[in-house]
């Protein structure tokens, strides 16, 4: 019988069966997905982004179509770090892959008090910090666009917890690497690279733009090449593991990230089209080491070619 | 072949999510034609979708083959089942995805993912069941007429509005089960002249002797107008609504609509409160 391939990965001291996570904002609290497969048998699984408290989210329209792409508005709705704690946790944990939060704040204190109420609770096993969020102290600029803000947001989180801190990037600045570098320099484990590009698209029938926000972070395949581009940006500046996402759909898209320098990657709006993607990346990226006769995925990671 | 059977989906050790009972499958169609004025009727064979579905409920379409642009599944009303497990959806045309959609033939494949959502509920026995279609929000309605005359428990009375004759369809097949059909149009071409809420305003001006449900599929206007008129006459009314999906499953939250004031949540969500809401739990200023 042929030797199955090793797809097993560390994201510092996270080790994950296989680099595929499903992103956040796109897999809900976790178990919305089982009737189609098990997620156990996921990387890691992150859930919908969790505030101090609960969030309503934005008006409706909060989605629009554009060529390949997705726009969405939807506001960082999500029930509270406390609910989550309290009703969604419990279940989550039978699921035996690792559950990273997702976690947003308005303030640095915010993301402080988020991080020592995760701190607290058994069976979270990272937390990613969405920084693409506007920060009301400073006029509501986002906290990811400038380096010290990025920093002084990881920081204190890190400062807050034992567990591994990966900060998730906004793609809407000058220079992609100086963020990154700034919150390597405070303790971050990890970098997830992607968050959603900002975009809008108007209905000139109705002179309205598409959402009731004006506009909203896009998503899918139309942002697949910019996602490599700062994955490999980022993978030249930083030595801590990153982790790619942007438009991955199938397992090629998976494996074009991992081949930039990407340790894992994530799996966003592909779950709305397939619920079934991420699971389809696993099987994926299994039978492509087969045939490639790769035992070991590692031995694709960060094996770009020059011409 | 997969590299690894023990990746082969194992049933999982706990069932969550919402307890329902939902399925992704690939079908052929047994057909899709053209019907009426931009508007199409397509069928296929799924026993699993037929046995489940209920009326008011929905699917998740994807159009033909795996294609990035339209990138997502469109959402649409089961619009009837028949012969046991044909399913129908009936739609309009009104952009790429649909036109993308009614270019498919007989034997094409589609992906379908359903049911999804909470159906209409039903009419206590002897209760009258009051219809209101506008346009293509027919599709559901048909389906609970079926169902209705099936159970043999309820007079079903059916009021539709369409713009113009060349948009009503499906007539032969409700008068072949049997329901009151009442017909509007907006240019008179066809049945009572006007919109479908005047004809039921006039109609409905009172209680009546027997107690009435209404149950309702149209444009936000139409409802709008559904839902004055249930509270009114203090009638049980539910209405079924769209909203723009990313998933119909619960995990995008883009399907937002705002609740009345005093409800628990400031949002419901259509793909999984919904689509059909009892029509006091909505914020009719809103919508
Ligand atoms: C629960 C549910 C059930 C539905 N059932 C049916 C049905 O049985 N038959 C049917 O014909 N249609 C139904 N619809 C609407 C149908 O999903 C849309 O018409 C379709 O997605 C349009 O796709 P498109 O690519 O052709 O158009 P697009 O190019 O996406 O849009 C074309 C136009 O339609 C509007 N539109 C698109 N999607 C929606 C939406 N979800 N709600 C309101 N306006 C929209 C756009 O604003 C635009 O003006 C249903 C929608 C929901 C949410
Ligand atoms: C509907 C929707 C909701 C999202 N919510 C969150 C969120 O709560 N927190 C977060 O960090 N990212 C959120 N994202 C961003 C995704 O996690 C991901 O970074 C982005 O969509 C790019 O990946 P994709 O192209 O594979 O979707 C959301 C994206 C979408 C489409
Ligand atoms: S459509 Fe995604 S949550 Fe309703």
């Amino acid at each position: 019988m042929a030797v199955l391939p090793d797809l097993s990965v560390d994201i510092g001291d996270l080790k994950l069966k296989n680099p595929v996570i499903t992103a956040s904002g796109t897999f809900g609290y976790g178990t919305e997905l089982t009737p189609f497969f098990d997620p156990s048998l996921l990387g890691a699984i992150i859930v919908k982004g969790l505030s101090l408290r609960p969030m309503p989210g934005n008006p409706p329209p909060r989605i629009a179509e554009t060529p390949c792409g997705l726009l969405n508005a939807i506001g960082l709705a999500n029930i509270g770090i406390q609910a989550f704690i309290e009703e969604k946790l419990p279940v989550l944990t039978k699921i035996e892959a690792p559950v990273i939060t997702n976690i947003y704040g308005h303030t640095v204190k915010e993301y402080a008090d988020l991080a020592k109420k995760i701190e607290k609770v058994e069976g979270i096993a990272a937390i990613e910090i969405n920084i693409s969020c506007p920060n009301v102290e400073k006029g509501g600029i986002a906290f990811g666009t400038d380096p010290d803000t990025a920093a002084a947001v990881t920081e204190r989180v890190v400062n807050n917890t034992t567990k591994p801190v990966i900060v998730k990037l906004a793609p809407n600045v000058t220079d992609i690497t100086t963020i990154a570098t700034a919150v390597e320099s405070v303790g971050a484990k990890a970098i997830s690279v992607t968050n959603t590009i900002l975009g809008m698209a108007v209905d000139v029938t109705t002179r309205l733009p598409k959402l009731a926000n004006i506009v909203g972070g896009l998503s899918g395949p139309a942002i697949k090449p910019i996602a490599l581009y700062l994955v490999h940006k980022v993978v030249a500046a930083v030595t801590i593991p990153v982790i790619g996402l942007g438009g991955i759909m199938d397992y090629r898209d998976a494996l074009e990230f991992l081949l930039v320098g990407a340790r894992a990657i994530q799996v966003g709006t592909a779950n709305f089209v397939n619920p079934k993607t991420a699971i389809e990346i696993v099987h994926g990226l299994t039978d492509f080491c087969s045939r490639e006769k790769v035992s070991n995925i590692n031995q694709i990671i960060g094996g770009l070619k020059t011409m | 072949m997969l590299a690894d059977q023990s990746l082969v989906l194992k049933a999982p050790r706990y069932t969550f999510g919402y307890g329902k009972k939902m399925v992704e499958e690939t079908v052929a169609l047994k057909s899709n034609q053209q019907i009426g004025k931009n508007i199409w009727l397509m069928e296929f064979r799924s026993t699993l979708l037929a046995s489940h579905a209920k009326p008011g409920q929905f699917l998740m379409v994807h159009l033909g083959e795996r294609t990035k642009d339209p990138l997502l599944r469109r959402p649409f009303s089961i619009h009837g089942i028949q012969e046991g497990d044909k399913v129908m959806i009936l739609y309009n045309v009104v952009g790429a995805g649909t036109s993308l959609l009614s270019s498919l033939k007989e034997h094409d494949i589609i992906s379908v993912i359903g049911p999804l959502g909470n159906g209409f509920a039903l009419p206590r026995p002897s209760e009258r069941a009051i219809l209101v279609g506008g346009g293509i929000g027919l599709a559901p309605l048909f389906f609970l007429a079926q169902v209705l005359q099936k159970d043999q428990r309820n007079t079903v009375t059916l009021f539709l509005g369409f713009s113009t004759s060349q948009e009503v369809v499906r007539i032969q097949q409700l008068e072949e089960l049997g329901v009151n059909l009442s017909l509007t149009t907006e240019d008179g071409s066809l049945g009572f002249k006007g919109i479908v809420t005047d004809l039921l305003d006039q109609r409905l001006s009172n209680k009546g002797p027997i107690k009435s449900v209404i149950y309702a599929c149209g444009p936000p206007q139409m409802l709008k107008k559904v839902a004055q008129k249930a509270t009114t006459l203090s009638l049980r009314s539910y209405v079924s609504l769209e909203g723009y999906m990313a998933c119909g499953l619960g995990i995008c939250l883009g399907c937002a609509v705002k609740a009345a004031h005093g409800e628990t949540k400031p949002y419901y969500y259509v793909c999984q409160d919904g689509p059909v809401f009892p029509s006091g739990m909505i914020d009719w200023e809103v919508l």
